[in-house]
């Protein structure tokens, strides 16, 4: 039998956990990955399948107090999931722990997500960010999938029990997200009675001067108003066209698409009460709030009956999807990475940009690293980040060695010179790069990567080195709301 | 075909034309014999004239070659702003009025191939039939070019040659250039280091300008990775007008454990400086091409040179680990 050069697989196992506002859930998934550049060229690694191979039920997200997640809580569901998809923790070789809606709001959200990345896998990283939410679902339910299919302009609206995140795609690319705070569990019921009412509705309920308080009846008229109103801010963010009124309901910034929109999807909790996907005895959990009415407002509205509406692939189980098989990258294949300073985590991103023009480049690399210091390490801790070289001409070997005696020198400003230079580059020119560095410095650990995309202000995390001679790689926002 | 009813076929077509058009053009086809290149320099000389030397400069080399060279100074002389005004060019080009620019761009941004340049009823644009005279021609330079001597006495190789002595023989005897001339079989072994571990050669191949382009930064970034990994290099030379397969005669001077052959690809259109690297594990006389292997595309707008060049050690790291190239060593890989 003839076989194909290099082309063996290699499979890696990816977790995805979503830690919302009313519900918790996992997913496990195994990528295979695949050299797929002709026995000629440069290897050229892609992740060619992704398989789920495990769902869990749909869990109420554990909590202590109002304020706090319980930790400990989270931990032991997971493990138990572990168990029934029998996998152990030290399998998963990549995937995303995310902090969604409200939950990312209470106090020991940071700590929460930092310490399950740690524990619940060899190679799991902490995301949160309302913007990376929006993303994260609209890759999850087949939003992305959709525009970049098609090349038409498709918003994923993923609504669940805190926060409704859109995000709007075009031909496969982003063209932006919005964040608002509606949904199911604003307005929280007991016994057929108001349990809670959230504070951007209460400020909502101030401007209309309605009077609905704790302990009101569940069929309080105003309630179905509420509902009618929300649906009806989602389709004005839609055209961007939100007025001062609304601004309680917006959580950070306006939308920031210029594009006009064609298609709307929704996924999360509230679409599930469109949809019905799941089935009863996968979701134990019960909900005593407005996600029924809200989904039914959302039904009626002729604000948002204006767009093509289109079935999303997933309705709750959108954003863990989107975690745990829409996260991770794989780097190009020839880099330099030194295997016992991996993984790293939560390095943030300092882009320089060339301009096209190596001595302009060149001359921005010593204040660059100077000014992430400042950015990154004001109390001179040590935290590391990594430079991000992008819009470089052609660079020849002369150059690279120019480019790499820079890179070393500007170490010096570093509190910590002896921690691992990483420098992720946009063009192919890793290995090289890093093969210089380790000549010109060989007492210096490098971690060079390349064919990543990543921006200013992002956070990158980046995985052990696969049998392919990859790494996995993840780039993500790390805001939690304040 | 019967070469004969062609030209009574064209010759008549040709003559239906004409007599369709209402201009009073006289018919240029008294002599009688049709030639197919006539069509284009026939009518207005004027404008037929670049044509006609493009065609003459094919026909004689040897003058044709002294241009082609000069043109290639200039070239080097000039590098920066011609990369930029190539941009600048190759930006303009396009389609008029795209119903959708976004997603036009993002194709012709996933391709080197012509797409998205427009038409000028069924024909292309005049920019675009002269960018593809353009590189049409670059591509004739290309194997027709020599490769400056400075560039390789600045990589601190010497030349030697195969049993080529002009182009023409080159493309019509590929057997000759897979030999080398009985005193190059002398210089290598008087200047040559016997039984290293990693031999390196150059060779213009069909590709003058892949040399001078590409290989500085592939030898030098290979020359680096090979002293990182460890691995002895030998004495490394210069075969002009040599094949991939001159790689077995040098095995048989030198014995060196692998070869590597930097050697120039058959231009195309899209890139006349493309690089192969070839690799094979003790070539010798009767090795079979399968266990030749390659990376190919080695160039500016393909795989990056200097990072090809890191790239080979660790290919021939793993070439002497198993002790076989080709199809051999991905049958020992297992």
């Amino acid at each position: 039998m003839l076989k194909r050069y290099d082309a063996q697989k290699e499979y890696i196992i990816s977790a995805g956990i979503d830690i919302g506002t009313s519900t918790t859930k996992l997913v496990i998934s195994r990528f295979s990955l695949m050299n797929m550049a002709g026995g000629t060229h440069m290897p050229r690694i892609e992740i060619i399948e992704k398989e789920v191979l495990y769902r869990s039920p749909i869990y109420r997200t554990p909590l202590l107090t109002a304020s706090a997640i319980d930790i400990k809580g989270v931990e032991r569901l997971v493990s138990e999931e572990y168990i029934s998809a029998g996998i152990e923790p030290g399998d998963i070789k990549t995937g995303a722990v995310i902090i969604t809606g409200e939950t990312a709001t209470k106090q020991n959200a940071e700590e929460m997500v930092h310490y399950l990345s740690d524990h619940a896998g060899d190679f799991l990283v902490a995301t949160a960010g309302p913007d990376l939410e929006g993303i994260i679902a609209a890759k999850g339910s087949g939003a992305y999938e959709l525009s970049r299919r098609t090349g038409i302009t498709v918003a994923n609206i993923d609504i669940g029990g805190g926060t409704a995140n859109a995000a709007v795609y075009r031909s496969g690319r982003l063209c932006g997200t919005c964040t608002l705070h509606i949904g199911g569990r604003l307005i929280e019921f007991i016994d057929g009675k108001i349990k809670s009412i959230s504070p951007p509705v209460q400020e909502i309920l101030r401007q209309w001067g309605a009077d609905l308080k704790v302990g009101d009846s569940r069929n309080h008229p105003i309630i179905g108003k509420l509902t009618d109103y929300m649906a009806e801010v989602i389709g004005r963010m839609l055209r961007k066209d939100l007025l001062k009124e609304d601004s309680p309901l917006l959580l950070g910034h306006d939308p920031n698409w210029i594009e006009e929109i064609d298609y709307i999807m929704f996924s999360g909790g509230i679409s599930e009460c469109l949809y019905h996907f799941e089935s009863a005895e996968s979701s134990p959990a019960q909900y005593d709030d407005i996600g029924k009415m809200l989904a039914k407002s959302l039904r009626n509205c002729r604000e948002l009956a204006a767009f093509k509406w289109v079935e999303p692939d997933e309705t709750v189980r959108a954003t863990v999807l989107g975690a745990g098989t829409q996260t991770t990258e794989i780097s190009g294949a020839t880099i330099h990475a030194e295997a016992h300073e991996l993984p790293i985590r939560n390095l943030p991103v300092y882009q320089i940009g060339f301009d096209n023009n190596l001595e302009k480049g060149l001359s921005r690399i010593q204040e660059a690293v100077k000014k992430s210091v400042e950015i990154y390490d004001p109390q001179q801790e040590g935290q590391n980040f990594a430079l991000y070289l992008t819009n470089m001409p052609y660079l020849g070997f002369r150059d690279i060695q120019e480019l790499s005696a820079v890179l070393i020198k500007s170490l010096q400003a570093k509190p910590k010179p002896e921690q691992p230079l990483v420098v992720v580059l946009e063009s192919d020119h890793a290995k090289v790069l890093g093969q210089t560095l380790k000549t010109q410095q060989a007492n210096q650990s490098y971690i060079c990567i390349d064919q990543i995309k990543a921006e200013h202000g992002d956070y990158i995390d980046i995985g052990h080195l696969l049998q392919s001679n990859v790494v996995p790689v993840i780039i993500k926002t790390l805001t939690f709301h304040q | 075909m019967n070469p004969e009813l062609i030209e009574k076929v064209t010759r008549l077509v040709v003559e239906k034309l004409q007599s369709q058009q209402t201009s009073d053009d006289k018919g240029q086809e008294d002599s009688g014999g049709v030639k197919f290149w006539n069509h284009t320099s026939g009518p207005i000389k004027k404008t037929a004239k670049p044509a006609v030397e493009v065609i003459e400069s094919e026909k004689q080399d040897k003058n044709g070659l002294i241009k082609i060279n000069s043109h290639q100074h200039a070239n080097i002389q000039s590098d920066k702003t011609n990369h930029e005004e190539s941009k600048s060019y190759s930006e303009k080009k396009s389609i008029a009025n795209p119903a959708d620019p976004v997603e036009l761009e993002a194709l012709m941004s996933k391709t080197p191939a012509r797409i998205g340049v427009g038409r000028a009823g069924t024909r292309p644009k005049t920019d675009t039939w002269l960018k593809f005279r353009f590189d049409h021609a670059a591509a004739v330079d290309a194997v027709y070019g020599d490769v400056n001597d400075e560039l390789i006495n600045r990589l601190g190789l010497f030349k030697v040659t195969t049993m080529v002595n002009e182009k023409e023989v080159y493309i019509r005897r590929p057997d000759y250039g897979r030999k080398l001339s009985e005193e190059a079989k002398k210089i290598i072994l008087a200047q040559c280091q016997k039984d290293p571990v990693v031999q390196i050669i150059l060779s213009d191949g069909l590709s003058s300008s892949a040399i001078e382009e590409n290989a500085e930064d592939v030898y030098l970034s290979l020359q680096q990775s090979l002293n990182s990994l460890g691995l002895e290099m030998g004495t490394p030379f210069y075969i002009e007008k040599g094949r991939v397969a001159v790689m077995d005669e040098v095995g048989e001077l030198l014995m060196p454990k692998v070869v590597v052959l930097l050697i120039g690809e058959r231009p195309g259109l899209v890139s006349a400086e493309s690089l192969s690297a070839y690799l094979c594990y003790e070539p010798r006389k009767g090795t079979i091409e399968a266990d030749r292997m390659v990376i190919s595309n080695i160039h500016k707008g393909g795989i990056p040179p200097a990072e090809a060049g890191a790239y080979l050690g660790t290919v021939i790291q793993k070439v002497i680990k198993y002790e076989a190239s080709g199809v051999s060593l991905v049958k020992k890989e297992g």
